[in-house]
C-alpha cells in the first residue's frame, strides 16, 4: 500500500509559528504533527511514502532525514491547490493510495478502518464545521462534500484523509480535492464515508493546545534524564535523556519533556504540557497546558498557563500570562479563542511581562515590565 | 585519496560493491573499477564517476567482489590506470588506496623476473608480488608480501581458487563491517551502514581474512583480537533524502552538528594537558586552518592564551617549542600534510592532541590525545557542517580554557544558524554569479570568516575570491577594485563595527559595489552598502557561526545559479592523503 502526505501548504492561519516551518512541522508533544502521520501509517504497515513538499522545504526534508525509515520527497514549487500538489506525486503511486494532509493529526486506528475500503474519506464530527468540507451521507457513501460553507446542519467534516486510486489524475485540473470527488460521485463512483477514530486540526493557533492536550493522553511514560530524589512525578510522564529535575519539582502527567532540558528546583509543571529539547524552566516557575517548543528558556517565578511558546524564545523572571478571550475580524467575522499566550520564535521578553491573551510575533523583544495585549507583528520592540 | 570496498556474502556482490563505491565517491572520482569472482574472475573497469555510469556495465556475477574509486596520485585517470589491477595470469585481483613509495624498485625486480606490468600506478607491483607467493592460500600470500612494501595502504585482495577476501592496512583507513553471514571492509563506515552497524576499525599492521564463516585478523603473523564497535551512525545521515545535493542537506544538519558538538566536548571535558598549556600551536590545512584562525582570536579575547595557527605543509620549515602543546585539526583525520606535521611536532616531544570528525580515522592513531566532533558523515567535498562543528569544538575549548564562563550561550547559539538559514539573498547571488572576481573582507574574528568565505565561493563556483583583512585593502588590492568588483563586506556590531565602516567607506570611494552583512537595523552599514544581508543581534559565536552559514550559503546559491557541480568540484577531492 502506498500513502502520499500532503505537505507543501504554509499553514497562514498559524502564522507566526509557520514563518519559520510549515505548519506540518509544529512539534505536538513534542513531534511534528507529519511525524505522527507518518507514525500512523508506519503502524498499519504502510512504508511506502512519498511527501508533497513546498514552503520551507528544507526544513521538512530535513526532519524527514530523521525518521527511521526513508521517505520518498516531491517537490511543488507553488503552493497552488491541494490537486495541484497531488498532481506532482502522481508519478510516484501506481493503483489505490491513501491521500492524507501532514498538517493534521490522525490516529492509526482510523487508518486501519479506512486502508481496506475500496475508496473513501475518512469524516469526524468538529465543533466548527464551516472551516472544513462538510460531508453529507447516506447509507454508508458520501453524498457530497460542501467546502467550507457559510452555514451547516451537519456536523461531520472531511479529514482530507481520502483512500482513492491513480485513476483521480485523470482530467485533474487546478481545483480543489473535493470538487473533483464530487464530480465523480456524480458521474457514479461509489466513496465510502468512514468514520475516523480520532483527528485533530488546528484552524487556529490556539487550538494547538487542545491538539497537545489530545495526543499527550497516548505518550508512552518512560524517564531518562536525572531527577532528582525529592522531585515528585505523578501520572504519565516521559522524560527525555540528559534532562535534569530539580529538587521539590513537581511534575503531574501527562507531560512530556524532551532531551538535556533543565527543570530547575521547586518548579511545577501542571498537566498536558510539552516541553521541547534544550529547553531552561527556573527555580520557583509553573507551566500548565502548555506547548513549549526547543531551545526555549523561561526564567524563575514565571507562571506560563495555557501557552504557546516557538523556538529558542527566551522568557526571563517574573513573567506571566493570563487566560482570557481574544477577538479578532478574520473575513469579516468574529473569532473568539480562549488561552494566554502565544509566542513566535526567538523572541525576548524581560522581567515582569504580562501575556495578556495575547498574541506575540516572532524575534519581538519587550522591555521590562510591560504588558502585552492584543497582536504584536514579528519584530516588534516593545519599550 | 581512493576509496574501497570488498564484499563476501550471499548478495551479487557487483552490486553491494557499486553502492559502496557511490558512497565513498568523495574520496575520488576520476575513474572505478571493480572485480568480482564467480568461478573466474571478472573485472571491469573505466575512466569517470560511477554515479554517472551505466548500471549494465556494472553487473558482474559472483558474490564475492571488490571496487575502487580512484583520486589519481600515480599515473593519469584512464582505464589502464583504474583498479582493480590484475597479477600477469589474470587470477589475482587487488584495488590499494594509498602510495606506496618503493614502488619504482620493486617494479624494475619484477620486470626483470618477466612479469609484465600494464600500468603506470605504484599499485600494480601489490599484485605481482602476491602471484610471486600465491598457491592456494591467500591469505599467506599477501602476508609474505606486506614485508616488501613501504609507504601507506589499505589493500583488498581476491584470487581464484580461494573464496576469500583479504584485506591489509598500514597507514591508510580501513574498516570491516560484521553483518549476518556477509561481511564487508570500506575506506569508511558509510557503506557498511547498509548492512550492519557492527564495524571493525583495522589497525596499522592488520590483515584480516573475510571468508564466509567469519573474519580473522593477524598483525606480525600472530591472531589478534579487534575490539568491535557499534556505530550509531543513522543510515538517513549518508543519504541525501530529498534535497537537491549533499552540501544542502549538510549546510541545513549544522545547527545539530554545532550543538552536538559543543556539548559532546563540554561533557567529556579537555585533556589536563590542554587545560595547563600555557600556550598553543594549531597544524592545519583549508577550512580546518580558517577554524583555527577563528580560535586564535577567540583564545586571546576569552582566556589570553596566546596561539600560533600554522598552515600544516609549512610546518615542517618552522619548528614548535619543545614541549609547546601541537594540536592537529583535520576533519577527515586523513590529511596526509597534518599527519607529517603533527609526526614532526612528536619527535620534538610536544604533546600533541587532534580534532577530528572521524574516529579511528588516521591522525587518532599519531596524536596523543583526540578531540571528536559530532558533525556525522560528510559527502560534499566543500566542507560546511565539518566546519561549523569543528568551530564548535574550538568554541568549547576557549571556553573551558575560560573557566566556562561562555557556556550557556554556547549551547544556545546553534539558534542562530536556524534563523540565518531562513535568509533570502537573491540579489547577492545574482551579483556575484556576474562577477569574475569578488573580496571578502573583514576585521578581527571577522578575517579568518572572510577568509572561509572566498574559499567557499571559489570551491565551488570557480569564481575567482580573494579573503582580505579589511585593513590590508588600502595596502596594495584597492588598485584591483572596480565597478566589476563585488565586495562581500562582514560588518556586524561589536569591536570591529566602527573600523569596518570606515573601511566600508573606501571600498564604495572605489566604485566596488558591497554586498555588506552586519547586523539587522544598522543604518550606518546599510547606507553605505548596495545591498545588506542582515543577521540577527547576537553575541560574538552568534556572529561568526550566522556569518559562516550566510556565506556559504551565498557560495552554494550561486554555484546553483551557474550550473557548477556542487557536491564535486573540479579538481578537488574531499581530503587530501598525498603531500
Amino acid at each position: 500500500m502506498q500513502a502520499v502526505i500532503l505537505a507543501g501548504g504554509e499553514g497562514s492561519r498559524l502564522r507566526p509559528l509557520t514563518y519559520s516551518r510549515p505548519k506540518a512541522l509544529i512539534p505536538i508533544a513534542n513531534r511534528p504533527i507529519i511525524g505522527h502521520v507518518i507514525d500512523a501509517l508506519i503502524s498499519n504497515n504502510i512504508r511506502d511514502i512519498t511527501v508533497v513538499v513546498g514552503y520551507r522545504k528544507e526544513q521538512v526534508i530535513r526532519y524527514l532525514n530523521t525518521l527511521e525509515i526513508p521517505v520518498n520527497v516531491v517537490v511543488q514549487e507553488k503552493q497552488l491547490s491541494t490537486a495541484n500538489a497531488l498532481l506532482c506525486a502522481r508519478h510516484e503511486v501506481k493503483g489505490r493510495f491513501l491521500l492524507l494532509p501532514g498538517d493534521n493529526y490522525i490516529s492509526a486506528a482510523s487508518i486501519a478502518k479506512i486502508k481496506d475500503v475500496d475508496r473513501g474519506i475518512l469524516f469526524a464530527e468538529h465543533p466548527e464545521p464551516t472551516h472544513y468540507g462538510v460531508v453529507s451521507m447516506r447509507d454508508g457513501y458520501v453524498r457530497c462534500i460542501r467546502e467550507k460553507p457559510e452555514n451547516s446542519l451537519g456536523y461531520n467534516v472531511s479529514t482530507g484523509v481520502f483512500m482513492t486510486s491513480t485513476d483521480i489524475f485523470d482530467d485533474l485540473e487546478d481545483q480543489d480535492l473535493p470538487e473533483i470527488v464530487n464530480e465523480r460521485i456524480r458521474d457514479g463512483m461509489k466513496v465510502r464515508a468512514v468514520h475516523a477514530e480520532e483527528w485533530w486540526d488546528a484552524a487556529y493557533l490556539w487550538n494547538l493546545l487542545r491538539m497537545n492536550t489530545a495526543v499527550l493522553k497516548s505518550i508512552r511514560p518512560g524517564i531518562a534524564g536525572r531527577v532528582s530524589r525529592e522531585a515528585v512525578i505523578s501520572g504519565k510522564v516521559s522524560i527525555g535523556k540528559g534532562t535534569t529535575i530539580g529538587p521539590n519539582s513537581t511534575i503531574i502527567g501527562p507531560v512530556i519533556i524532551g532531551e538535556d532540558c533543565t527543570i530547575g528546583p521547586n518548579t511545577c509543571i501542571l498537566p498536558d504540557t510539552s516541553i521541547g529539547s534544550r529547553v531552561r524552566i527556573g527555580p520557583f516557575t509553573s507551566l500548565g497546558n502548555a506547548l513549549i517548543m526547543d531551545d526555549v528558556t523561561i526564567g524563575s517565578h514565571s507562571s506560563c498557563i495555557d501557552i504557546v511558546v516557538g523556538e529558542g524564545t527566551e522568557l526571563a523572571d517574573h513573567n506571566s500570562t493570563v487566560t482570557g478571550e481574544h477577538t479578532f475580524e478574520e473575513d469579516g467575522k468574529i473569532v473568539r479563542g480562549d488561552f494566554g499566550a502565544i509566542i513566535g520564535d526567538r523572541a525576548k521578553s524581560a522581567p515582569f511581562t504580562v501575556f495578556r491573551h495575547c498574541i506575540a510575533g516572532n524575534s519581538v523583544s519587550i522591555e521590562e515590565g510591560r504588558t502585552i495585549t492584543g497582536v504584536l507583528p514579528d519584530q516588534t520592540v516593545v519599550r | 585519496m581512493c576509496g574501497i570496498v570488498g564484499y563476501i556474502g550471499r548478495r551479487e556482490a557487483a552490486d553491494a560493491v557499486v553502492e559502496g563505491l557511490k558512497m565513498l565517491e568523495y574520496r575520488g572520482y576520476d575513474s572505478f573499477g571493480l572485480s568480482t569472482l564467480d568461478t573466474h574472475l571478472c573485472t571491469r573497469k573505466t575512466k569517470g564517476r560511477i554515479s554517472e555510469c551505466d548500471p549494465a556495465f556494472l553487473s558482474l556475477s559472483g558474490n564475492l567482489g571488490i571496487g575502487h574509486t580512484r583520486w589519481a596520485t600515480h599515473g593519469v585517470p584512464d582505464i589502464k590506470n583504474a583498479h582493480p589491477h590484475s597479477d600477469c595470469t589474470g587470477r589475482i585481483a587487488i584495488v590499494h588506496n594509498g602510495i606506496i613509495e618503493n614502488y619504482a624498485s620493486l617494479k624494475k625486480e619484477l620486470t626483470d623476473r618477466g612479469h609484465r606490468f600494464l600500468s603506470d600506478t605504484d599499485s600494480e607491483v601489490i599484485a605481482h608480488l602476491i602471484e610471486e607467493h600465491y598457491t592456494d592460500d591467500l591469505l599467506k600470500a599477501v602476508e609474505e608480501v606486506l614485508p616488501c612494501l613501504t609507504g601507506s595502504y589499505a589493500i583488498l585482495a581476491i584470487a581464484e581458487g580461494n573464496r576469500r577476501l583479504i584485506a591489509a592496512r598500514k597507514n591508510s583507513p580501513l574498516v570491516i563491517g560484521l553483518g549476518d553471514g556477509e561481511f564487508i571492509a570500506s575506506s569508511d563506515v558509510t557503506p557498511i551502514m547498509t548492512y550492519t552497524k557492527n564495524v571493525i576499525f583495522m589497525e596499522d599492521g592488520d590483515i584480516a581474512a573475510l571468508s564466509d564463516d567469519g573474519v580473522i585478523i593477524k598483525n606480525t603473523g600472530t591472531e589478534v583480537v579487534r575490539d568491535q564497535v557499534y556505530i550509531d551512525w543513522d543510515c538517513n545521515a549518508t543519504r541525501k533524502g530529498g534535497f537537491e545535493n549533499y552540501m544542502l542537506k549538510e549546510i541545513y544538519e549544522q545547527p545539530e552538528a554545532f550543538y552536538r558538538s559543543v556539548h559532546s566536548v563540554e561533557e567529556e571535558g579537555l585533556p589536563e594537558v590542554l587545560m595547563k598549556a600555557p600556550s598553543l600551536s594549531v597544524l592545519a590545512c583549508g577550512t580546518s586552518y580558517h577554524a583555527a584562525l577563528v580560535f586564535r582570536y577567540l583564545a586571546g579575547a576569552w582566556c589570553d592564551l596566546p596561539v600560533r595557527v600554522e598552515l600544516a605543509s609549512e610546518a615542517r620549515y618552522f619548528s614548535p617549542a619543545p614541549g609547546e602543546v601541537v594540536l592537529a585539526a583535520t576533519q577527515s583525520g586523513e590529511t596526509a600534510d597534518t599527519i607529517t606535521a603533527l609526526r614532526r611536532a612528536q619527535e620534538l616531544n610536544c604533546p600533541t592532541l587532534a580534532i577530528t570528525n572521524v574516529l579511528g580515522s588516521s591522525v587518532t592513531r599519531v596524536a596523543d590525545h583526540t578531540i571528536y566532533m559530532q558533525a556525522g558523515p560528510e559527502i560534499s567535498v566543500a566542507a560546511t557542517k565539518s566546519y561549523i562543528a569543528q568551530l564548535a569544538v574550538f568554541f568549547s575549548i576557549a571556553d573551558q580554557l575560560s573557566g566556562r564562563k561562555h557556556r550557556d550561550a554556547l549551547m544556545r547559539v546553534h539558534q542562530v544558524i536556524e534563523q540565518v538559514l531562513l535568509l533570502d539573498g537573491d540579489d547577492s547571488e545574482k551579483l556575484c554569479s556576474k562577477a569574475s572576481s569578488i573580496f571578502f573582507v573583514g576585521r578581527g574574528s571577522f578575517y579568518p570568516v572572510a577568509l572561509e568565505g572566498a574559499l567557499k565561493m571559489k570551491e565551488i563556483t570557480y569564481i575567482h575570491a580573494e579573503g582580505y583583512a579589511a585593513g590590508e585593502l588600502k595596502h596594495g588590492p584597492f588598485s584591483l577594485l572596480s565597478e566589476e568588483t563585488p565586495v562581500v563586506a562582514i560588518c556586524p556590531e561589536g569591536e570591529s563595527h566602527d573600523g569596518m565602516i570606515s573601511s566600508l567607506k573606501e571600498m564604495k570611494a572605489r566604485g566596488a559595489p558591497i554586498i555588506g552583512v552586519g547586523t539587522e537595523g544598522d543604518q550606518d552599514a546599510e547606507d553605505i552598502v548596495d545591498l545588506f544581508i542582515p543577521i540577527p543581534h547576537t553575541d560574538l559565536c552568534g556572529n561568526i557561526l550566522g556569518i559562516t552559514v550566510v556565506l556559504q550559503c551565498l557560495a552554494y546559491y550561486t554555484a546553483k545559479l551557474l550550473g557548477r557541480d556542487i557536491d564535486k568540484p573540479r579538481n578537488l577531492a574531499k581530503s587530501v592523503t598525498v603531500e
